[in-house]
């Protein structure tokens, strides 16, 4: 039996194209990232670079969700949920930081081309983009983030960081020192949700990474995600066509977002499945207490072996249970209500705070063999817990929470 | 500049402090203000070379002379060794240190902690003082000790001496006329990966035998035929401390190199452990400070709804627990260093009493040190994990405070059998 199969899943709810996908990405992975790790690190140029082509463009997951008709393969039901899923979780468990990056690239994906709010107009302008054969494109998104210095507006307690204004024919946009959730150094494409200047409404506009008057700084050091190189930008008058701005409403940015927020729990998923088998190989080998007790019939460290596999099945069914709520808007409503998106903001940041403590235990288990670069794990703990600080601060999120079932209106 | 309180406002116990303590504190905050937190972003990419963090240990232990305090005055120490008051004050450079890298904290550490063996009473070894107080006394250089423990096969069951005994120590000292023999593989000692002077080597003079006198902690100069040492490892992060393998090679050393003799090194290797822990505290403390002080210049940079963060309640809860943590994890830190001093109170340091309550009292800081920083880090979003917060820097250093000295589970065991009073664990 496939090992990753160990871990439960509703796999009665998957397609047969689901499952044939996620075995082809579970194999490439391994062929091309996963039994290259140990010589190539994370080299960006070397090994990241070159899989997030072969994933995205060869693979085909920037595709995924575009009209037939401009190139895509238009799986855009919202049973994409699941194939998000099984697919993320495949690619997460090779590299935390490349799932991490398609997981954005498939949220905008969902946003634009769903079948449901199909944008025609919008997918026409960017499916090519995507649809073209010629590259990787590299999504990330420019999001209100928590403190921002100054008095920007905010979004549920968030400040903006991009402000628009609208002038003749144009959208303007102006922000210094914008953080991005990745990528500030190669995306190709920033979509930011802006404060817009004078009005209510924020907007959610696609900024071109080679706009003129868009800046990026220097690559800064973090603490994970190599294949996400981060660097924060200034946009100084950028002007984007008045059609670059994808909507103005919560719910389709609030669709984004829980779209956003399935990728990344699948991308979580599959650190901690890859997780499992790095401490499977280590816990059939590693004798303690003198000679022929094997460490995982040690009762204390079996039991916290155990105790780390019910967190990655919890963890795993939790993500599907979020593919699920997304794959069937009739029982539960749209991705972009209130109700589904407080459940993907929860379930993403239990997914984390469960990842993070399972992939805490794998090293304690592993001791100096976990700290080692050699051993891999600890690039997996480092990625989860960068990307669980980049989905934001879950003081911030148990605000949504109360606001949705406390009615708490002034948090 | 926000004026904001500083680090000197998490409680110690006052009645405790050593005038040494504190003066040498203020040396080393002065030290690290200078020294090394200008230069400690770049530490990670460093971790070959030591090129940027070699520079201020020459400073501190060469040129300072901290590398002498454990040796005895008349040979050029400060007899330390001697005091009871050795670990409170350790324990203020320690956390001093950490504050600025707990790796460069531990790299510190170990240059005494072998040193005990021979320099602290009752057990005193005047003549190896006598032999290798000169490579630390008569130089402006750093000199680095280390411990070697661990092996391929692991770590822990050679720190596990009350079951084990000793008897999966695989590198041997074999006597020969007056010396000693020594073959075997270490891997993982602070201080290794060619930076160290002098090493203790746990060995055993009879493979397999569950007799402690068969335990030997042998000195070795570094610089003897048959040693070598790899390439330091590359890690989550402690960039400052060098790791890596050391092989010995038909390594000979006169025969009282040996630290205490046939019986007293098991026992006093309990003393090295305790130590060991509670040195692991200090780092713990010495990186919440440090991360005190950023959060501070955060959460009052950064604004919510106009007002600074820390303005905020939830905001503020997360505060408050993340001081509450360094309030409680650095009293039980100081209370351990006492209880490691003060031997005519709670009894000597290598005991299985005290090497537990000194593991219950490391694990338990490490612990919530750790949980502590993962929510700081969280509340930062994405400046949690960006190098130029400092914050992600002593999150991944400070994991190994967890990990190392047996790992945790072993940990639970000493403590559990010595309070609980089990027998087979
Ligand atoms: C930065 C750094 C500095 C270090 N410094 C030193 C040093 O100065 N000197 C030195 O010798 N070593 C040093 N080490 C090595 C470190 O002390 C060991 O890694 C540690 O003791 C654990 O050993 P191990 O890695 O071999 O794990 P193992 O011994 O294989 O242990 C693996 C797991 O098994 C658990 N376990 C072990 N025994 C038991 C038991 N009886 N019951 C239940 N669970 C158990 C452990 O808790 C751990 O979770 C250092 C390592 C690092 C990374
Ligand atoms: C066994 C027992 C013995 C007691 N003994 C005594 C006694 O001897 N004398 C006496 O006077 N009382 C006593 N009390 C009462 C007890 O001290 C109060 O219940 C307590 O102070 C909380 O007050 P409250 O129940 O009115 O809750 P509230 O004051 O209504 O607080 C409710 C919640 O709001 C939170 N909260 C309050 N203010 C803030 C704020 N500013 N910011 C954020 N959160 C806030 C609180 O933390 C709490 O979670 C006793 C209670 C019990 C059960």
């Amino acid at each position: 039996m496939n090992d990753l199969e160990l871990f439960p899943y509703p796999k009665n709810r998957l397609q047969k194209t689901d499952l044939d996908l996620a075995a082809s990405l579970q194999n490439l992975v391994q062929k091309e990232i996963v039994d290259k790790r140990l010589e190539l690190k994370e080299d960006y140029e070397g090994l990241l670079k070159p899989n997030l082509r072969k994933l995205l463009v060869e693979i085909g997951l920037q595709r995924m969700f575009w009209p037939e008709s401009l190139g895509g393969e238009e799986h855009n039901g919202p049973e994409a949920a699941y194939t998000v899923a099984a697919a993320l979780e495949q690619v997460g468990r090779a590299d935390t930081g490349l799932a991490y990056l398609a997981a954005h690239n498939l949220a905008l994906q969902a946003a634009l081309a769903m079948r449901e709010n199909l944008d025609t107009e919008a997918c026409a302008r960017f499916a090519p983009l995507f649809c073209d054969g010629r590259g990787p494109v590299i999504v990330s998104f420019l999001l209100p983030v928590f403190g921002e210095d100054g008095k920007a507006p905010t979004w549920r307690g968030k400040s903006f960081q991009v402000k628009a204004r609208a002038a003749s024919g144009s959208w303007i946009l102006d922000g210094r020192g914008v953080r991005p959730t990745c990528s500030g150094v190669d995306a190709d494409l920033f979509g930011a949700w802006c404060a817009v200047e004078n009005e209510e409404q924020p907007a959610f506009i696609l900024v071109p990474g080679d706009a003129s008057g868009l800046s990026r700084g220097p690559e800064f050091k973090k603490t994970g995600l190599a294949a996400s190189r981060n660097a924060d930008l200034d946009l100084s008058g950028v002007q984007v066509p008045l059609e670059n701005c994808l909507f103005r409403g919560e719910t389709e940015y609030r669709r984004l977002l829980s779209w956003l927020y399935l990728g990344i729990s699948a991308t979580a998923v599959g650190g901690l499945l890859a997780a499992y088998q790095i401490l499977k190989e280590w816990g059939d080998n590693r004798v303690i207490k003198g000679t022929g007790n094997v460490f995982k019939e040690n009762p204390l460290t079996g039991a916290l072996m155990g105790e780390i596999a019910q967190d990655i099945s919890m963890a795993r069914l939790l993500a599907y249970d979020l593919a699920g709520m997304l794959a069937d808007p009739p029982s539960f409503g749209d991705a972009g209500s209130d109700g589904v998106f407080t459940a993907a903001l929860m379930i993403v940041h239990q997914v984390l705070a469960t990842a993070e403590r399972a992939i805490h235990r794998t090293m304690e288990l592993m001791a100096s063999a976990g700290y080692a670069k050699e051993w891999q794990l600890e690039r997996y703990w480092r990625d989860l817990k960068t990307v669980q600080c980049y989905v934001g601060s879950h003081e911030l999120a148990k605000h949504d929470f109360a606001r949705w079932f406390y009615g708490a209106r002034t948090l | 500049m926000i004026k904001v309180r500083g680090i000197d406002v998490f409680s110690r116990p006052l009645e405790y402090l050593t005038p040494l303590g504190e003066q040498v504190g203020e040396i080393i905050r002065e030290w690290v203000e200078k020294e090394v937190i200008p230069y400690r972003r770049e530490f990670d990419e460093d971790y070959l070379e030591h090129r940027l963090i070699l520079p201020p240990f020459k400073k501190l232990l060469g040129e300072y002379g901290i590398q002498r305090i454990l040796f005895p005055e008349d040979l050029g120490g400060w007899g330390l060794g001697h005091s009871d008051y050795l670990c409170v004050a350790a324990f203020r450079m320690f956390e001093e240190i950490a504050r600025a890298d707990s790796g460069m904290a531990v790299a510190f550490g170990v240059v005494f902690w072998p040193l005990v063996l021979i320099c602290c009473e009752p057990h005193v070894n005047r003549r190896l003082c006598e032999e290798f107080a000169p490579m630390f006394t008569g130089t402006t250089e750093p000199v680095f000790s280390c411990l070697a423990m661990t092996e391929p096969q692991g770590g822990s069951d050679i720190e596990n001496v009350e079951v084990l005994k000793g008897s999966t120590i695989r590198t041997t000292a074999v006597r020969d006329g007056d010396e000693w023999v020594i073959n075997g593989h270490k891997l993982w000692p602070t201080n290794t990966g060619g930076v160290a002077d002098l090493m203790a080597v746990v060995c055993t003079t009879n493979p397999g035998s569950r007799n402690p006198e068969d335990i030997a902690i042998i000195f070795v100069p570094c610089d003897r035929p048959g040693v070598t040492q790899g390439p330091a490892y590359e890690k989550a992060g402690m960039a400052a401390d060098k790791n890596g393998d050391i092989w010995f090679e038909n390594v000979r050393v006169p025969l009282w190199y040996r630290a205490c003799g046939p019986g007293d090194d098991a026992k006093y290797y309990g003393e090295v452990v305790s130590l060991g822990n509670m040195g692991s505290i200090a780092f713990a403390v010495g990186v919440m400070l440090n991360i005190y002080e950023k959060l501070q210049e955060y959460v009052n940079r950064k604004t919510y709804r106009g007002m600074p963060l820390k303005e905020n309640d939830a905001v503020a809860g997360v505060l408050a627990d993340f001081a509450a943590t360094i309030e409680a994890v650095r009293i039980i830190g100081y209370q351990c260093a006492r209880m490691c001093d003060r031997q005519d109170l709670y009894g000597p340091r290598w005991t299985p009493e005290i090497v537990a309550r000194a593991r219950a009292h490391r694990y338990f800081a490490a612990d919530r040190a750790l949980e502590a920083i993962g929510k700081v880090m969280n509340l930062m979003e994405c400046f949690g994990p960006d190098r130029d917060w400092d914050v992600e820097k002593h999150w991944r250093d400070i994991k190994m405070v967890q990990l190392w000295l047996g790992g945790k589970q072993l940990s639970q065991m000493e403590v559990a059998r010595w309070f609980f009073e089990c027998e087979t664990l």
